[in-house]
């Protein structure tokens, strides 16, 4: 049995991640649901019915979404000039894609602090450009950190629409064309549904990411903003209360456990050609 | 009156190299013309300008009475069925039969009922609901073909349609698809380096060489009295001898060969340079009758074919005497062998040498 041998290449793996990663995660559940007289759910239940754990649950969704559609709103295009771009234009726009990635996020998150300060380029750019009549305030505001976040995970964006825009025959959108579709028909119909599984993974990637950003928000936001993954790092480092610390890693893991396994749900039902007619079937369906 | 689609000084380049040079092109309403010519000669680059995919450098393109060139192509109605098909691959059969239809409005059951329509044309009635990538070659030409089809176009054009199926396929696919746009009364323009092909498909012919068009005739003319050396050796087989005009009767010249004086219809001025081509099926084996071209030449191969044979005969120049024969060959017909060849001087095609003009 050829295929189970093979098996056994990924055990260095498995050992690592249930060393590294599978006990600790055991540890901190347990920590969670294991109180002083033994198993309960107390810990949830006190934290869920808490308001100011939902503003924390709120905060952190909601910058998410934002960081995720302004990557998604930024990273679309990038994606597709660099899928059409030939030779040194190319290598050198994945460059700038790839390389910040190999700055640390301290790094980066230290020089937005000077970007959205009120002397820093961004105001002041603003002011010049007759946009503000003085320079806004961007430091420690939710505009600034959505504007942050977004720089630092843009790269997980663009590469996954990236690697599926480069495996769109372009011919696909001439035959649109001489079809008589017009160019924004051609983009909703072909190049969209065509480049979706990249749209879904990218936007998991980059949420996932936004809602268990640590250090960006901390640097950039302060901490009369919490949101789940601040408020664990808090809880366990300044407050050395692990028992709100294991309950919030917790509520932020099963957040992320959903996108991923939902979006590798979404990505499979759009990749599926002809998988979403069948379910209407007296339709013709227009798009799968 | 003015042609259905009328092309004048068509002219592109690509960093500096000219593809096509000025070329015109004047097609009637439900004529099947084909751009015939080795690659890189400039018909695909001719039938994107046509079709708006490539802005040309110079020239006018015509539909209908309609000046083309400041029409995006979604607005030029006309019809291309893709060399890969560029079938949508996220979308069924039928919704890619229905694509143009939907991007034009039409109604969802309209547009169901249309596709059905030219999918049974196509004999694909039965794979509307199924994925495209479970067709075979064949089927997604078909597919291809109705998807093209299925908004009505004023043009269809055809680049290379049937170059990824294997030959029967393709001779059958060829006979359907004439059909099949003889019975819709579509006018077509199709581009092909297969000789065959154009024969087999075309009203008229275009021969193009190196971004120019060098004929435009029915097929029969074309393999008959082909207008240049390059259409000759390009279309068919044939002998071709390099030779020199010594002498002209008015209509009537006399050309030096490798194989001594030939005669054949043409004018030229004694000394100009020629290339005397002789169909294979015009040449027959033995002594010639009078008014006959002779040669004697030494045979090299026979090479059966089935219907027909061929014998290969040695010759000066690079490539072979070629005879083709129904009747099959004489005694004695042996590689080695001396045999005495004969045809018509008036079969006899006296063309200007290839970049001797």
């Amino acid at each position: 049995m050829i295929h189970d041998r093979v098996g056994w290449l990924a055990l260095p793996a498995v050992g690592y991640l249930g060393l590294a990663y599978a006990f600790p995660l055991l540890w901190l559940l347990s920590r969670s649901v294991l109180g002083p007289d033994g198993f309960s759910l107390a810990q949830f239940t006190g934290f869920l019915a808490d308001p100011y754990s939902w503003r924390v649950i709120g905060n952190t969704l909601r910058v998410a979404v934002w960081v995720t559609l302004l990557c998604l709103l930024v990273g679309f295009p990038t994606a597709v000039a660099l899928a059409r771009a030939r030779g040194a234009a190319q290598a050198l726009l994945l460059v700038a894609v790839i390389l910040p990635l190999s700055v640390g996020v301290v790094v980066k998150a230290f020089a937005w602090q000077i970007v959205l300060r009120r002397d820093g380029v961004l105001a002041q750019g603003l002011v010049a450009l007759g946009l503000a009549d003085e320079a806004p305030r961007l430091l420690f505001t939710e505009t600034g950190l959505v504007l942050g976040a977004a720089n630092v995970f843009l790269p997980f964006m663009v590469l996954p629409i990236y690697s599926l825009l480069r495996l769109v025959d372009p011919r696909l959108s001439e035959a649109g064309a001489t079809l008589g579709a017009t160019p924004s028909y051609r983009f909703r119909r072909i190049l969209l549904p065509l480049t979706m599984p990249g749209i879904v993974s990218g936007a998991a990637f980059v949420f996932s990411l936004s809602v268990s950003m640590f250090v960006i928000p901390s640097l950039l936001m302060g901490d009369r903003f919490q949101t789940l993954a601040t408020l664990t790092g808090r809880s366990f480092l300044l407050m050395r209360n692990e028992a709100l610390g294991s309950t919030t890693a917790v509520v932020l893991l099963v957040l992320c456990v959903a996108i991923v396994v939902g979006s590798a749900w979404l990505a499979q039902r759009i990749g599926r050609p002809g998988a979403a007619a069948e379910g209407r079937a007296p339709r013709p369906a227009s798009r799968a | 009156m003015a042609a259905f689609l009328d092309i004048r000084g068509a002219a592109k380049s690509f960093g500096g190299t000219a593809v096509l040079g000025g070329v015109d092109l004047a097609v009637a309403k439900g004529e099947f013309v084909s751009l015939l010519g080795p690659s890189g000669c400039g018909k695909t680059t001719l039938l994107r300008i046509v079709a708006g995919l490539l802005r040309a450098d110079a020239g006018t393109v015509r539909l209908d009475g309609e000046a083309l060139a400041a029409k995006p192509p979604h607005r030029r109605d006309v019809g291309v069925v893709f060399q890969n098909y560029a079938l949508f691959p996220h979308l069924t059969v039928g919704d890619n039969v229905a694509f143009g239809l939907h991007a034009r409005g039409v109604a969802r059951a309209e547009a169901r009922r249309v596709a059905a329509r030219f999918l049974a044309l196509v004999q694909m009635a039965d794979f509307a609901p199924r994925p495209v990538q479970a067709l075979s070659g064949g089927q997604q030409q078909r597919v291809a073909v109705a998807r093209a089809l299925a908004v009505g176009p004023k043009l269809l054009l055809l680049d290379e349609p049937f170059s990824a199926l294997d030959r029967k396929l393709r001779e059958m696919m060829q006979i359907e698809l004439r059909r099949l746009l003889r019975e819709l009364g579509t006018t077509a323009v199709f581009v092909t380096h297969n000789q065959d092909e154009a024969l087999v498909m075309s009203d008229r012919i275009a021969v193009m060489n190196m971004g120019a068009i060098e004929q435009v005739s029915d097929p029969d003319t074309l393999y008959r009295r082909p207008a240049t050396a390059f259409a000759l050796a390009f279309v068919g087989l044939s002998t071709r001898l390099d030779g020199v005009v010594t002498h002209d009767a008015g209509g009537d010249v006399t050309v030096q060969t490798a194989f001594g004086p030939l005669r054949g219809p043409g004018r030229f001025m004694p000394g100009s340079q020629v290339t005397v081509g002789i169909r294979p099926e015009r040449i027959v084996f033995g002594r010639p009758r009078a008014g006959d071209n002779a040669i004697r030449a030494r045979l090299r191969d026979l090479v059966f074919q089935g219907s027909r044979i061929q014998a290969h005969f040695t010759s000066t120049e690079h490539e072979p005497v070629v005879v083709e024969s129904i009747s099959g060959v004489p005694a004695g017909a042996e590689p080695g062998a001396e045999l005495d060849l004969s045809w018509p001087a008036a079969d006899t095609l006296v063309l200007p040498r290839q970049g001797s003009a």
